[in-house]
């Protein structure tokens, strides 16, 4: 099978950078996963589409706006009413949930080349992520497994919380690089290690 | 030892020297020192030359109220004007010049404009501008010659022209509670907030918070306040409830609790620290907020009030104990009010002599007049000071007895030597955060003040913002706001701090100006007098509002500050109307400047985020030269080296003609439409039917908005029962998906359909020329490309060197194409295939410039014809109109205006004089190069022709397809291109499209 190749090769320089007087702020990472899966649920079928994330993924997700959970290599979120967006490092969960989703549930869309995931973890994360988007980062408005929509500048981007100091930004492909390059730029104050 | 620094006090660290230099001149201050706190401390009283007169002028305040003393910071070859002296931080290296002055400070050209000033009043712009209506000069341009020198003359600092190399950012923040201002009532808010639990931000626009605490003297829980209110910081600091901003000022109150903030991160610093922003603006949306402002004190008006060395009594205040510095050594003090009467205390016991207390009050309280028989020196009670003394330093002042009650001075006046005037007009609550979440201030008779408003918003207003002047009152009400703001109701309010403070009473006697002979001045910044407020009157201007405009009071950096309500009294007397009856302006937005480079934040240099397809980097190291298409950047060419872009597509458009050539389509909006609904749904908003398309098949399709004109054009994939993809043209990507949600999301919420943009899952790559079929047998595995596989319009699945594709068999430039769309990750593997694949068929990749060239010659339409006002008939796509089924835009599209003849229609434009045509020239059936007119259309789209060997473009024509086998010219004045032109069909090319069904 063909790897997929990052939209961030060329601008993807791991070491540390920026100012480190208290340390490393934040790491900066690209999750790659091999499936990113769109779900969609027809009004009124909301249930059944968490109750096929819970037996396609095997995640348990809350009932109600923008929760989620994540494990360490599978994750699920709402996004929007009704919608959810579900990630797993292997590739394959599009052919999982085409089975398991019928028609009259809902739809199910691969985003798998479409969405490039970045990580950002470390002490610093809320406050990095504040400089992009007019969003609350702190752990009570935004509790861990939970998703955000939400847009900088031109760029949509859906956000999970993924542990305690620990996002996961899904962003366009086409976009992933400026936005890689703008989240560098913002994490050098709080001092930056890409790995 | 500097020659105004007292001997001990001030919160300054006097181990710390600083040197910085002002005017090219070494200084030295010490670590806490502003600015201006340093250049008085080194004897300096000389700051500024005033807007409009050159004046000197010296320092009146010591905060961001400073009307005078503005200074310009120069880094490198970057200057930054304007900076309030007063708000300015010294640090090792510090550059700073003074403003509007030629050739230097002490020695201005321009205070010859003081000779001037009989006609420099009010309204000299608007008066002289309007240039002479009688005389020689009448009609001539000659007042416009003299503008610009008079322009010279006045002003502020200038901007430098270098670009900005500091870097700015952007940060949101989200709380409970914000606390604007942390003096007293500010932190003890904060604190009672952040007990009951709230998320708390205090915002702080000095560089050290604890505000009044700083300077005022007193003890607060048995400390000197300085002491307790840093103290009470530490706490606040190290609560995980609590974020403190210092050098940040809130400047906006904006629906919803939004707040906008700038942080002055690092102008206290030679260098930023690595990666941090010189500003940093913030955005702060909380559930509440405590307005703890304080308030300003307002000068008196008085001839000769602008002389340095005339300072008010606060500010002097502050200099000795915050920064421990004497602003004179004989100083005269001049009051309508008690406030000042602790600054005397102050002063004499850092160890400057008192020359005179000047009261405009009969009546001082007992207590007053026992700290004047303290502190020494004349005390005139029931006086006034009726001008100053001296040159660009005050040395003595004349003082003359009044009548508080009506203004009226009596006796001779008389001369005090001093060196120094304090002075204080009483103090008006710092209200414009609140003004701009509020209804209108209420004035008080008893302060002379206007106090805040009624909110709109949620706030809670705490201390001398509330005209609660004294620290412990200050203490007790931001108790109580800080509950109020968190929501909370069980504060223990007997546990506050006590405050052991001389009682003052504020009330000052409403006194505003000294009617003597002179130069009185009401507004320092803009040099207005009171004379210019009469004057106004005089001319007609009796609202505040066009008394403002027609004076500029009240504007400029300062926004009035010291002078809006000086202003509005002398306004009001000569009115002969009660303060509150003649008004007030409402204070808008920004409280004080805000850096536009904190307004763009990291959008500086950087305006747009770039998008890239996949094969972005195979293109650029291949050469290509590129175009924004929106945010995309595309190819336009694949230039050879010495090629001009004529060259280079002309011969990417013959390769493709005469063999194959590969273009990257992926910028191409993509949208899945999904659902059991979906055939429906595409048959409604489509002109043409799709869900009768069989599975595995591709249609092009034409969109109308809801009047009839076409909205987009592309070709939608049937890849499913429910499944279709459908593409749009580049550039209405967004557009079409909002239309699209639109129509699901309100007209018709019944239909089950889902629609995701996945212009970014696909790579694109599309093959054409007439061995493209012989490029994708080469390579493409797992299924079938001959025509009965793969007729025009259909689609397969396969592999391109392990990388499964998806093949679509269709072409937009009239050859035999195909458009493979792989996953956005393996997009640059399969175009590397196809270009391996081809290169036995010397396969060329190609841009833009050939696609278009392509298109014009085979008469397809793209944004430059879709431009809004064309319909499904002017671009000859009528047979695209369905019959059998309504559809968006079916019902307007056969109006009258939108059937007419006459309408721009699309043709085809050949050049008779073999010279290159350009979009926008227009289409004229007579030429008049002088007097071009009679525009019939324009050229939408223009190429050499390499299949015609001509220059060609497409134009919409009025009554186009009756024009065709015409002659016309085209009109191009601003390029002056005119010429002979035929008017012909816009099929250039292989207009039965045998070439692309081959």
């Amino acid at each position: 099978m063909v790897e997929q190749e990052s939209p961030l090769k060329p601008v993807w320089k791991p070491g540390t950078r920026g100012n480190f007087s208290d340390g490393v702020g934040v790491y900066l990472s690209e999750t790659a996963p091999g499936s990113i899966v769109q779900l969609a649920a027809w009004h009124g079928e909301e249930k059944a589409i968490i109750a096929a994330i819970k037996k396609v993924a095997g995640l348990t997700l809350p009932d109600g706006a923008g929760g989620g959970a994540a494990t360490g290599t599978k994750a699920a979120f709402g996004f929007a009413p009704g919608k959810f967006l579900v990630v797993d490092e292997q590739e394959g969960l599009v052919a999982a949930f085409a089975k398991s989703v019928k028609t009259e549930t809902g739809t199910v869309t691969d985003l798998s080349h479409g969405r490039t995931a970045i990580r950002i973890t470390g002490p610093k994360a809320e406050w990095v992520l504040a400089k992009f988007f007019a969003i609350d980062f702190s752990l009570t408005a935004f509790p861990v497994g939970a998703g955000r929509s939400t847009v900088h500048h031109d760029i949509f981007a859906q956000i999970q919380r993924s542990a305690p100091t620990q996002f996961d930004v899904y962003v366009f492909r086409s976009f992933a690089r400026s936005f890689w390059t703008a989240l560098c730029h913002a994490s050098e104050e709080v001092g930056y290690e890409v790995k | 030892m500097s020659p105004r620094r007292a001997i001990s006090g001030g919160r300054i660290d006097r181990l710390r020297t600083i040197r910085f230099t002002f005017d090219g001149r070494p200084f030295t201050g010490h670590a806490g020192d502003t600015l201006a706190s340093a250049l008085l401390a080194n004897g300096v009283t000389l700051f500024a030359r005033s807007f409009k007169y050159h004046r000197p002028r010296g320092v009146l305040t010591a905060g961001i109220d400073e009307p005078n003393a503005l200074v310009t910071v120069l880094s490198g070859a970057v200057r930054e004007p304007n900076i309030p002296a007063t708000m300015l931080e010294i640090y090792d290296g510090l550059n700073v010049a003074s403003q509007n002055r030629f050739p230097s400070l002490a020695y201005d050209v321009g205070a010859l404009n003081q000779l001037g000033s009989k006609v420099l009043g009010a309204g000299f712009y608007y008066k002289t501008f309007m240039g002479p209506v009688i005389g020689p000069l009448k009609g001539t341009r000659f007042w416009m010659f003299c503008e610009w020198f008079i322009r010279r003359a006045a002003g502020l600092g200038s901007a430098g022209l270098e670009k900005d190399p500091s870097r700015y950012e952007r940060m949101n923040a989200f709380c409970d509670v914000l606390v604007v201002g942390s003096g007293p009532a500010g932190l003890i808010a904060a604190k009672a907030a952040s007990d009951s639990g709230a998320r708390v931000m205090l915002a702080e626009l000095d560089a050290t918070p604890g505000g009044s605490a700083n300077w005022s003297g007193e003890t607060i829980d048995g400390l000197p306040a300085a002491e307790w209110a840093a103290e009470t910081l530490r706490d606040l600091k190290a609560r995980e409830n609590v974020r403190v901003l210092p050098r940040t000022t809130v400047w906006g109150y904006y629906d919803g609790n939004t707040l906008s903030a700038v942080e002055r991160v690092a102008d206290h610093r030679n260098t930023p620290a690595k990666g941090e922003p010189r500003h940093r603006h913030w955005t702060i949306r909380t559930q509440s907020v405590v307005l703890a402002t304080g308030a300003f004190e307002r000068p008196l008006v008085f001839p000769g009030n602008d002389r340095p060395g005339v300072m008010l009594a606060g500010a002097a205040l502050r200099y000795v104990n915050q920064y421990g510095v004497l602003p004179g050594q004989k100083i005269a003090i001049f009051t309508n009010n008690d406030s000042a009467y602790h600054t005397a205390e102050a002063l004499k016991k850092a160890g400057a002599e008192i020359v005179a207390m000047v009261d405009v009050r009969d009546d001082t309280s007992v207590a007053g007049r026992e700290i004047a028989r303290e502190v020494g020196g004349e005390y005139l009670a029931g006086h006034a000071v009726v001008a100053t003394e001296g040159g660009a330093q005050v040395s003595g002042i004349k003082v003359q007895r009044i009548n508080a009650a009506t203004g009226a001075l009596s006796g001779d006046p008389r001369s005090i030597h001093a060196d120094c005037l304090l002075v204080s007009g009483g103090w008006s609550p710092t209200i414009h955060l609140a003004s701009q979440a509020g209804l209108k201030p209420e004035w008080d008779n008893d302060l002379q003040a206007f106090l805040p408003p009624k909110p709109t918003q949620n706030w809670v207003g705490a201390g001398a913002f509330n005209g609660s002047f004294s620290t412990e009152k200050a203490i007790s009400e931001g108790h109580a706001a800080g509950l109020t703001a968190a929501g909370a109701t069980d504060g223990k309010a007997d546990e506050l701090p006590s405050v052991d403070a001389d009682a003052f009473d504020p009330n000052p006697a409403p006194v505003f100006e000294i009617k003597a002979k002179g130069k009185a001045f009401v507004d320092l910044q803009h040099d207005v007098t009171a004379d210019d407020v009469r004057l106004a009157h005089r001319e007609g201007f009796v609202s505040v509002e066009h008394l403002k405009r027609y004076t500029t009071l009240g504007m400029a950096t300062d926004q009035g500050k010291t002078s809006n309500i000086p202003g509005l009294a002398i306004m009001a007397e000569t009115l002969g109307k009660p303060i509150p009856d003649v008004g007030t302006t409402r204070f808008r937005a920004p409280f004080a400047p805000v850096s536009v480079g904190s307004l763009a934040g990291e959008r500086y240099g950087d305006i747009r985020p770039e998008r890239l397809t996949p094969m972005y980097d195979w293109h650029v190291e291949n050469g290509a030269e590129f175009y924004a298409a929106g945010l995309w950047h595309r190819p336009m060419i694949y230039g050879l080296s010495g090629e001009s872009v004529e060259q280079a597509y002309v011969r990417e458009t013959k390769a493709v003609r005469g063999g194959v050539g590969l273009v990257d389509v992926s910028t191409l909006g993509k949208i899945a439409v999904q659902g059991p609904d979906a055939g429906a749904f595409l048959d409604r908003v489509y002109t043409n039917m799709f869900s009768t398309l069989a599975i595995g098949k591709a249609r092009y399709g034409l969109m109308l908005r809801e009047d009839g004109f076409v909205l987009d054009d592309g070709t939608t994939w049937r890849l499913g029962e429910h499944d279709f993809l459908m593409t749009t043209t580049t550039a209405n990507a967004g557009k079409v998906m909002q239309h699209l949600e639109y129509l699901l999301d309100v007209v018709w919420p019944e239909l089950k359909v889902q629609l995701t943009s996945v212009t970014d899952q696909w790579a694109g790559a599309a093959i054409s020329g007439p061995k493209s079929r012989d490029v994708l047998a080469a390579c493409v595995t797992g299924t079938k490309v001959d025509n009965d596989a793969l007729p025009f319009m259909g689609i397969v699945y396969g592999e391109i060197d392990g990388a499964p594709v998806m093949i679509c068999r269709l072409s937009f430039s009239g050859e035999l194409a195909y458009e493979v769309y792989s996953g956005a990750g393996h997009g640059t593997h399969v175009w590397q295939a196809l270009i391996k694949a081809g290169e036995p068929f010397a396969i060329v990749p190609y841009g833009l410039e050939a696609l278009g060239t392509m298109r014009i010659e085979k008469g397809h339409v793209t944004g430059a014809e879709i431009d809004g006002r064309t319909t499904a008939r002017d671009l000859h796509l009528d047979w695209m109109l369905s019959k059998k089924k309504p559809f968006i835009g079916s019902a307007m599209m056969d109006r009258e205006g939108l059937v007419a003849e006459d309408r721009l229609q699309l043709v085809g434009i050949v050049s008779l004089d073999n010279r290159p045509l350009n979009g926008g020239a227009h289409i004229v059936e007579e030429l008049d190069e002088a007097n071009p007119h009679g525009s019939l259309g324009h050229l939408t789209a223009a190429c050499y022709s390499p299949s015609l060997g001509k220059y060609i473009g497409l134009a919409l024509v009025k009554g186009g397809k009756a024009r065709q086998g015409t002659r016309a010219f085209i009109s191009d004045p601003l390029r002056k291109r005119f010429g002979p032109v035929e008017i012909v069909s816009h099929h250039f090319f292989d207009p039965e499209g045998s070439r692309m069904h081959g």
